[in-house]
């Protein structure tokens, strides 16, 4: 029997967390996963995150898990990988399935750390080869660099049906359609755009009826539904597709927590059956922890914290900081913690259909909701969007509360404020000027960002817009621009084609368009 | 511990044009089975686990749990906590058994 003070199941961003936290404070701390390489779920992760600068904004996922696990290393941190956790026991012994043999390991703390498995639906053929998750389309794409398919169908508005599918194009790969049972998008509006403004239709309020051929996808059936979500007869479609990508949700995976004896409770707010837990993430178990997904599907930047929060009353409870440090400690994470969950999407809003405006008072858009994209018409409302200012100036397409504010700290010349409560829309300052150097947009994790400048040339105007697909247009490159629902608008010709290591790997395109286009034209094509 | 709502189903089974839909992939479960397990008296999720094995395959649920809660619960107008969850049991993750056989016992030597 091996003995570690504390023993973390699951490397992902929580349990990593929750593990840095304790070797901090001096604990003996062993983790395990189950994948040859930790991380959980960020190393899948290939999208700027969200969040305030101590969330790792604006940090890719892949990255945030390899800072996760150097530092953990770098304070003597056990990671085992490879060690699937079978079972706990009795007095905190735990099971491990590692290199072929069974392992025993007991701690003084567990930390349970296992993260969330994905939601299927079941539906005529959904059984074929080419029905995937979302999970399982990232880890082809993203890990073993190999394309699901060629035409995809994204069942589900989520977070994480926009990110797979923004990444299913970067990939290579055709999306036909996202679609949704719901009435609204319902991920972020910013994730959507940068989809729809490719061309890839939103479908609300229909879901995926049959997968069609004999023995893999060869098409989907969608359908609109009724308000009980039941199909209307007569609504189907059928769309040529050879992959049907299902991203409907995540639950916790939190049998080891049942099976420890912890109190669970079914929460559909949280996801499903999660472990009570308590202000300290501990379960009805003593020194037993849950945090991160596990206890509630949430976010990679609220389950960092959570794990620092239950690393830190662990190394209270053992002796080893005193109260004072330990309240201190618990207050700052908790404070860092609350700023992530304000805005349209906190978890307490979560299933809310009648916010009909933003914090500021200005009507939310409908069609960005409904199709992914916001109109001309809405986006006047905006501030921020303004493009009557006369020489370059950003244009800030971000319309929903949500807390993030790399922008912010981006611009060193002070052309953008979000202010301390992170998930106020950005406004443009009128007194500062903007130089062009692109880094907004290069630091937007939403990729809402544009520089327009009216005033390039006589009849026409620039704009600059991120773009993240290969091949790189050149200068001189002359092709089409697109509108924000992803429709061809007019031509344009590339002037400029900025990429540098402190943009990590978000190009600046700027293209020259009519001036009349200069409010509409957010996307190019070759 | 879930409450155990019974409430058996009064009405004789009536098949639907989906019966023939799989639900558990690993131990091959359709709709039909899992609604025709209510009608057989099966009222939470470890019963009609237990009745015809879904759930208990490679996935060990984690596929298709929702999917057979959501029968289960429609069949008998009962909401998800009424019909319970899969128990959590170790091991919660398929082991082969020639991992059990080798277990590695040096808790002797500490004793
Ligand atoms: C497509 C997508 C996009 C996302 N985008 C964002 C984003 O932009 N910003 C953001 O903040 N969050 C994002 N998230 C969410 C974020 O990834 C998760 O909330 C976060 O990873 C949860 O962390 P965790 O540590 O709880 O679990 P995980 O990251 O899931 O890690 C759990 C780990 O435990 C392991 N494990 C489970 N059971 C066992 C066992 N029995 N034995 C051993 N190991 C086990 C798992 O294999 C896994 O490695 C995204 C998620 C997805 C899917
Ligand atoms: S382009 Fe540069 S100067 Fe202009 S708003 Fe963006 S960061 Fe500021
Ligand atoms: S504009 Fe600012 S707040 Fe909006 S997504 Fe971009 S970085 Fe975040």
């Amino acid at each position: 029997m091996k003995r570690h003070e504390v023993l973390v199941i699951g490397a992902g961003p929580a349990g990593l967390s929750a593990a840095i936290e304790a070797a901090k404070n001096g604990m003996d701390v062993a983790v395990f996963d189950e994948n040859a390489r930790p991380g959980g779920q960020l190393f899948k992760q290939i999208h700027k995150f969200f969040g305030s600068k101590e969330h790792h904004a604006k940090e890719r996922g892949f990255n945030i898990g390899k800072d996760l696990l150097k530092e953990a290393r770098d304070l003597g941190v056990k990671v085992y990988l490879d060690a699937t956790v079978m079972g706990i026991y009795y007095d905190k012994e735990i099971l491990v399935n590692h290199n072929g043999e069974v392992d025993h390991f007991k701690g003084d703390t567990i930390v349970i750390a296992t993260g969330a498995a994905e939601n299927m639906v079941s539906f005529k053929g959904w059984d074929k080869p080419g029905v995937i998750g979302a999970g399982a389309a990232q880890a082809l794409m993203n890990l073993q660099g190999v394309q699901p398919g060629e035409k995809i169908l994204m069942v589900g508005s989520g977070n994480v049906g926009l990110v797979v599918s923004f990444q299913l194009l970067q990939a290579g790969c055709q999306v036909a359609a996202v679609i949704d049972a719901a009435p609204r998008v319902g991920g972020y509006g910013v994730h959507a755009s940068k989809v729809a403004r490719t061309g890839v239709p939103f479908y609300m309020k229909h879901t995926v009826v049959e997968a069609l051929g004999e023995d893999k996808v060869e098409g989907a059936v969608i359908a609109e539904v009724d308000d009980h979500f039941q199909p209307i007869p007569g609504t189907e479609k059928t769309l040529d597709v050879d992959t049907i990508c299902i991203a409907v949700g995540l639950s916790p995976m939190s049998q080891l927590a049942d099976n420890a004896g912890c109190e669970m409770k079914f929460l559909p707010k949280k996801g499903g059956n999660v472990p009570v837990v308590n202000e300290y993430n501990e379960t009805s178990m003593d020194g037993i922890f849950c945090c991160g997904d596990v206890a509630g599907i949430e976010e990679a930047s609220s389950a960092m914290l959570q794990g620092k929060i239950a690393g830190s009353t662990a190394s209270y409870k053992n002796g080893y900081i005193d109260e004072d440090e330990w309240q201190q400690s618990v207050e700052k994470y908790r404070a860092s913690l609350e700023q992530l969950r304000t805005g349209m999407f906190a978890p307490q809003n979560k299933g809310r259909t009648d916010m009909t405006e933003t914090d500021e008072g200005i009507p939310l858009s409908k069609s960005l909701l409904a199709k992914g994209y916001v109109t001309d018409e809405e986006l006047a409302e905006f501030p921020a969007c303004s493009t009557k200012v006369s020489g370059v100036h950003p244009v800030i397409e971000c319309t929903q509360n949500i807390p993030c504010d790399p922008c912010q700290d981006a611009c060193k010349f002070g052309c953008i404020k979000v202010g301390s409560n992170i998930s106020k829309l950005p406004v443009i300052n009128p007194e500062a000027t903007c130089t062009g150097c692109g880094m907004c947009i290069a630091s937007c994790s939403g990729q809402a960002i544009f520089l327009v400048n009216e005033d390039y040339e006589d009849g026409f105007a620039t704009v600059a817009l991120p773009y993240e697909f290969l091949p790189l247009p050149q200068a001189g490159d002359k092709g089409k621009a697109l509108d924000r629902s992803g429709k061809p608008v007019c031509d344009a010709e590339i002037v400029s084609v900025k990429s540098s290591k402190v943009m990590d790997m978000t190009n600046i395109l700027t293209m020259k368009v009519p001036v009349e286009y200069a409010g509409t034209a957010r996307f190019y094509r070759a | 511990m879930t409450k155990i709502v019974r409430t058996a189903a009064t009405e004789p089974f009536k098949p639907m044009p989906d019966d023939d839909m799989i639900v558990c992939r690993c131990e091959e479960i359709t709709k039909g089975e899992i609604r025709k397990a209510v009608y057989d008296g099966m009222s939470t999720t470890n019963e009609v686990k237990r009745w015809l094995r879904c759930g208990m395959g490679l996935c060990q649920g984690q596929t298709c749990q929702k999917n057979v809660q959501s029968i289960i619960s429609r069949e008998l107008g009962l909401k998800i906590p009424d019909i319970g969850q899969i128990t959590g049991r170790s091991p919660v993750r398929p082991v082969v058994m020639e991992v059990f056989a080798n277990d590695v016992l040096d808790v002797h030597e500490e004793a």
